[in-house]
């Protein structure tokens, strides 16, 4: 198999293409196209190579070998966002891979609410989904923030489910994702007097957290 | 640095990368990138109820926290 890259030197257009490809450096061979020297004023350079590669290594890296690729697209593309992180791969389970982010920007990494985390996530899925069957998942954390927000949201529903109890009312929570929903729901289903459910459009909707009284539901 | 961003992302969900093209204009404030990509890869970038353009918006606005400076991603067809 033969493919372009470009990169703005020889060594960037390897490294794109080695990230792309799944490969080492070894699996290889580089032909150089084009060159075009940088220089003048904010102008950079650019260099266009040809990579030959046998294809039978290409598959089993992509039937065989997902998570190296999955490792190498979220470093790339952390690595691009101008932040420092090390990809480290937290737990297997079949079809599933936990990473986690360990970086001295991590509060950058996780953003408000930990939208910019999500955002991560829903791409690498989605580029999984090239590399990978359909049913793969990879749930990515950074520095424990999921088990910290787990924990956190459990609190606020039992919190605002003994609130609604009191005021025999009902109270709307915060936009939340569908696993922080998830977690709400479970946590106060035990909870026979109140009940949740989901309001608004979108992935991020509201749980709103009901007093249903005494009656007996079953 | 944003628009290498913007171009490692739309490759890596594109089917045809070569078809990628990333625009900068740079403002005094503000960074517009303007994208571009075959005809059959639009919905590649935007994704259903444009879930996948405003990942891509998030994770430009997280890069963009450092240097303090907006960036408005366009996706052109």
């Amino acid at each position: 198999m033969i493919k372009e890259f470009e990169g703005r030197n020889e060594e960037e257009a390897i490294k794109n293409a080695i990230e792309f490809l799944g490969l080492t450096k070894s699996d290889i061979d580089v032909e150089i196209v084009e060159k075009e020297k940088g220089g003048f004023l904010f102008k950079g350079g650019k260099v266009k190579i040809r990579v030959h590669y046998d294809e039978n290594d290409e598959e089993y890296n992509a039937t065989g070998d997902p998570e190296k690729r999955i490792i190498s697209f979220v470093s790339g593309l952390i690595d691009r966002m101008g932040l420092e992180v090390e990809v480290k791969v937290h737990g297997r389970r079949e079809n599933r891979l936990e990473l986690d982010l360990v970086s001295p920007d991590s509060g950058i990494i996780i953003g408000k609410q930990g939208k910019t985390l999500e955002a991560i996530q829903l791409l690498t899925n989605i580029v999984v989904g090239r590399v990978a069957s359909d049913d793969y998942k990879v749930v990515i954390d950074s520095e424990g923030y999921k088990k910290r927000r787990e924990r956190n949201i459990e609190q606020i529903a039992r919190r605002v489910a003994s609130q609604v109890r009191k005021s025999k009312g009902s109270r709307l929570l915060e936009p939340m994702n569908p696993f922080e929903r998830r977690i709400v729901h479970t946590t106060l289903s035990s909870y026979k007097d109140i009940e949740t459910i989901s309001e608004g459009e979108g992935l991020y909707k509201q749980v709103r957290i009901m007093y249903r009284g005494d009656i007996d539901r079953y | 640095m944003e628009k290498d961003l913007v171009e490692y992302i739309a490759k890596s969900l594109v089917d045809d990368p070569n078809g990628v093209n990333v625009n900068m204009i740079e403002g005094e404030k503000s960074t517009i990138l303007e994208l571009r990509v075959s005809e059959g890869d639009i919905g590649k970038v935007i994704g259903k109820h444009g879930r996948i353009a405003k990942a891509i918006r998030t994770i430009l606005s997280a890069a963009a926290t450092k240097t303090g400076k907006r960036v408005v991603l366009e996706i052109l067809d």
